[in-house]
């Protein structure tokens, strides 16, 4: 029984080796010259025999037949494996992990919302190279002085497509009439409030609360009688069929960015109707973007295809020429950079460990870019000795930032003086006038040694002179970066501030989120927690209001009015980010700056860390962007000529 | 031997409830759950109870729990929470034939070259074979996977550009009745690095293995008098002793077949294979409930069955053994 299966096993390897060794036939054309040159030799030779000519003719027919016979075949093989038309251009990228939904109201995660980005069209984007807010679906918006209601003014011309899985076409969707289906502010309204709906239960819908009625409908029971009032009376609507318009329950300067995110996307009510939580597979996805999605084999890869029906290709916001995107989802950073070292990606993220290889030996492909997220420390300004606005000052003086991201983190990342990151509308990263002691002496600042002395005195005058009596718990999520990360400014506060002590302790994610809660007991929070914020739209608002205003968002830091030392400025802050929801531009500007010296400078609420960065490595036949919210994959030029060149070799 | 077999796939009804029960438990168990954060953004109230209600998770629990087996036994093994147009039977489907493959590959390449290495070294014992055997299966033990990978895919897909450096050469929508890949060349220059990877530790388990035991078989006083009846030693060692010498590595072919054919996280990891290994850890990560209860119990009935044919495989090389 086991020798059979060993057998079997054994013919199983070896029929693959045998399969996989498979040359092409012998008979080809070179054999033929040969044979013919043998041949030749023969004739000429007066000594060879007639039987040894007899028999070259012989070998050279059968070798004539068999290279005929070949070159048929492949005449033949060719055509049909290989169209007329040339290959399309295609993308080899990897999606680093697999994306958990293509739902645009379902999407919290930046995978998802870059494969949404890339088959889906929102009503505004983000430019990649100034980061402005730019059109998109909508051509043009206005609001009104409060800055409450918002009317954005569509595009007439996109029409909704379907990727045909059976001939391999993009086929426009037909209304009754049989006319293409144009996505309109009705498909608007539907996805938007489709994303608040509780049956949807989207993990996201909170993040629209700021529209007015979609608290109210996420929060109803969908059982209940007037379900269908509370969903009618959600304020966004659609004008005509072009214009939507959306009220806000208060002033919201940052409104444009909002819609940006893929979960106000508009979605097609009727495939989603017909196909519940099936509609994003391939077959079924109705989509109104530059890519069709046209294979999605789970865990393993996607493949997205240029939908010829966007009417943008061509145009500056559509000036990419890729065709097809062959993207995989490789989570390992090191195999997903082997594999760009093999030709078989495009682009790769660099890992940690090759990050100075890679920046002395293949520079000319590398790249690192700024990405909108924030590292930083929070905190608890409750729990003793934390809870004193200097201890924390102190902390946030003894971390060297500069020297902690070029010799531990590597990547570029920029240290930081503001919880905003710089690539959001309001922020003010590296300016002097907030935590000047974050900043070096060239950009302004005071530099780490005055930083420390800084330090020093702070802690001397709240009683822990160079650090004596102080301990500080300091606690982050299990990751060997940022146990470096934390291993570092152990070390930096000990060598600044010697008598003090610092341990650090280490939890698994979920449970490190549960235990640094707001609501947790105090015995159970850490002094310092580590933390970072990414942003979901580009504007200061998401930042130092939803993540840190005290009757909004977590507060993991506990910051109260009733503090004693800082309640004042906590109230102030708490106005401040209210005040420049509805403030002018250019007076929302200096709110958030005014917001980001009470967070950092005053409160001491967090020690911002360093603003994140991506090490990327690109080959040289592509030209790519790098973006914030979704990859512009429409934007992309590839050099298909010099890549099949390169894979050839 | 029927009747034995017949009584034994009944035991398993008892114990196949008693691992659900314990398997639905330890998922609860987790701390935190599915929908108490996204990213690390806290959600609020209204949106979690949305949640719970979509996916039952506001029911008492022993309602929950017998949902769950209620749906299992119909095949229904429920739907993701994380990957959230997806069924667990989805992920099955697409993840387990994968993990199959990779470990029978493994599996008898570790049978192929481990049991007629050990048994040489067994044979030459204390010779330069044995050490040079022994030398090797240390090295194939002890070398992790996890610096062997990257190191053969350094050498064959980086440096001499011979192999791909990653992914599995196949997926799901091609395969014969459910998990046969088409052995093409896409295949196999695809399975081979992981393959020898996966089967290197499992060749240095298994040579040493049989090694162990053949050596102590071999002192027995039945293979003395074989040998003085004037048996030939092809016949003392191939057939009087290996029969016997053979039942440690089949004990552990049990566990090790249900353990490897469900995948394995590293590897997975590091050639990017969609197997259920990896899906398994994200899913506990995420607290994905149905993945993780899905996919442990999928692994439960792969190692009772695995130990059936243990047993029945003993009572085959034994004749001592008699199952009544």
């Amino acid at each position: 029984m086991k020798s059979k299966l060993l057998t079997f096993m054994g013919l199983l390897v070896l029929a693959g080796l045998v399969l996989g060794a498979c040359a092409q036939p012998a008979a080809d054309d070179s054999q033929v010259t040969e044979l013919q040159a043998q041949l030749d030799a023969a004739l000429a030779d007066a000594g060879a025999s007639d039987e040894e000519i007899a028999a070259l003719q012989e070998q050279l027919e059968t070798a004539k037949e068999a290279a005929a016979a070949a070159a048929a075949a492949a005449a033949e093989a060719v055509p049909a494996e290989e169209p007329m038309e040339p290959q399309p251009v295609t993308l080899d990228y990897n999606f680093g992990t697999e994306p958990p939904t293509a739902d645009p109201s379902l999407a919290t995660d930046t995978t998802s919302s870059n494969l949404i980005g890339s088959i889906f069209m929102g009503l505004t984007d983000q430019d990649d190279v100034t980061k402005e807010i730019v059109p998109s679906l909508a051509t043009s918006w206005a609001s009104s002085e409060d800055k409450t209601v918002w009317t954005f003014q569509l595009r007439d011309d996109i029409p909704w497509v379907q990727y045909n899985t059976t001939t391999g076409e993009v086929d426009p969707v037909l209304d009754d009439d049989g006319n293409p289906r144009i996505v309109n502010a009705n498909d608007v309204v539907y996805g938007v409030k489709r994303t608040c709906d509780p049956n949807t239960a989207s993990d996201y819908a909170w993040l629209l609360y700021s529209i007015k009625g979609c608290e109210a409908l996420n929060s109803a029971d969908p059982s209940a009688e007037d379900f269908q009032d509370v969903y009618g009376a959600m304020s966004v609507v659609a004008l005509d069929d072009f214009t939507v318009e959306f009220t806000t329950e208060f002033g919201a300067g940052f409104f444009p960015g909002v819609v940006s995110m893929a979960n106000l996307y508009p979605t097609p009510q009727w495939i989603i109707e017909d196909k519940g939580d099936r509609w994003i597979e391939p077959g079924f996805i109705v989509t109104n973007g530059a890519y069709v999605m046209s294979e999605w084999v789970h865990g393993d890869h996607l493949i997205l295809e240029k939908n010829p029906l966007w009417p943008l290709w061509g145009t500056d916001y559509g000036s990419g020429n890729i065709e097809r995107i062959f993207g995989v989802t490789i989570e390992e950073a090191s195999t997903s950079f082997a594999m760009y070292q093999n030709d078989e990606l495009d682009t790769a993220g660099v890992p940690l460990e090759e990050v100075d290889r890679v920046k002395a030996e293949m520079a000319s492909e590398f790249k690192n870019s700024p990405i909108n997220c924030t590292y930083y420390y929070g905190f608890v300004t409750e729990k003793p000795p934390t809870d004193d606005v200097r201890v924390r000052k102190a902390l946030s003086m003894g971390i060297d930032r500069a020297t902690l991201v070029e010799t531990v983190t590597k990547g570029g990342q920029i240290p930081a003086n503001t919880f905003t990151n710089p690539l959001n509308f309001g922020q003010h990263a590296e300016d002097p006038d907030i935590a000047p002691w974050a900043l070096t002496e060239e950009k302004g600042g005071t530099g780490y040694a005055k930083a420390v002395e800084m330090g020093k005195g702070l802690l001397a005058e709240a009683g822990f002179p160079n650090g004596a009596g102080l301990d500080i718990l300091l606690m982050h999520n299990v990751s060997e970066g940022h146990a470096r990360i934390a291993q570092a400014v152990q070390a930096m506060w000990q060598e600044a501030y010697p008598e003090m002590t610092v341990s650090v302790e280490t939890q698994e994610w979920r449970v490190y989120l549960d235990t640094i809660r707001a609501s947790s007991a105090i015995e159970q929070v850490p002094n310092v927690f580590r933390l970072g914020w990414c942003g979901d739209y580009p504007h200061a608002n998401n930042w130092m209001h939803e993540v840190f205003n005290p009757d909004e968002g977590a507060n993991r830091i506990r910051l109260s009015v009733d503090d004693p030392q800082v309640g004042d400025l906590v109230k102030e802050y708490a106005e401040t980010t209210v005040a420049a929801q509805v403030a002018s531009p250019a007076e929302a500007d200096a709110l958030y700056k005014r917001a980001e010296i009470l967070l950092n400078d005053e409160i001491v609420g967090i020690a911002p860390i360093y603003y994140y960065t991506t090490v990327n490595v690109t080959k040289p036949w592509l030209e790519r962007s790098f973006d914030q919210i979704k990859r512009h994959f429409f934007q992309w030029e590839l050099d298909w000529d010099a890549k099949q060149a390169a894979l050839e070799q | 031997m029927v009747r034995y077999i017949i009584r034994r796939l009944l035991s398993f009804i008892p114990v196949l409830f008693a691992i659900s029960l314990v398997i639905f438990m330890m998922a609860r168990a987790l701390p935190g759950g599915p929908f108490d954060f996204a990213g690390d953004r806290t959600i609020p109230a209204s949106v979690v109870a949305n949640l719970e209600q979509k996916y039952h998770l506001d029911w008492p629990v022993w309602r929950q729990y017998l949902a769950w087996v209620w749906d299992a036994l119909r095949g229904d093994l429920g739907p993701s929470f994380y990957y959230r147009s997806l069924t667990v039977n989805d992920l099955l489907k697409q993840t387990l034939p994968t993990s199959f493959q990779l470990g029978v590959l493994s599996l008898g390449l570790a049978l192929i070259i481990g049991i007629p290495a050990g048994t040489i070294a067994a044979l030459k014992h204390n010779k330069a074979a044995d050490h040079a055997s022994s030398f090797v299966a240390i090295m194939g033990v002890s070398i992790p996977n996890i610096v062997l990978a990257p190191l053969l895919i350094y050498i064959f897909a980086v440096l001499l550009g011979w192999l791909p450096a990653a992914r599995w050469g196949a997926d799901y929508t091609d395969y014969a009745l459910g998990f046969i890949p088409p052995l093409n060349r896409q295949f196999w220059e695809h399975a081979i690095m992981p393959v020898l990877v996966l089967g290197t530790a499992l060749t240095a388990v298994i040579a040493r293995l049989t090694r162990g035991s053949l050596l102590q078989v071999l002192r027995e006083d039945y293979i003395r008098t074989a040998r003085a009846k004037g048996l030939r030693e092809k016949s003392v060692v191939g057939i009087h002793a290996m029969k016997n010498a053979i039942i440690p590595v089949i004990t552990i072919l049990g566990p090790l077949f249900a353990a490897i054919v469900t995948g394995t996280f590293v590897i997975e990891q590091i050639f990017g294979i969609n197997g259920m290994g990896q899906h398994f850890i994200d899913s506990i990560n995420n607290r994905d409930y149905p993945v993780v209860m899905g996919t442990l119990l999928v692994y439960s009935v792969i190692l009772v069955v695995a130990n059936l044919f243990v047993d029945i495989a003993y009572a085959w090389l034994d004749p001592r053994i008699r199952y009544e």
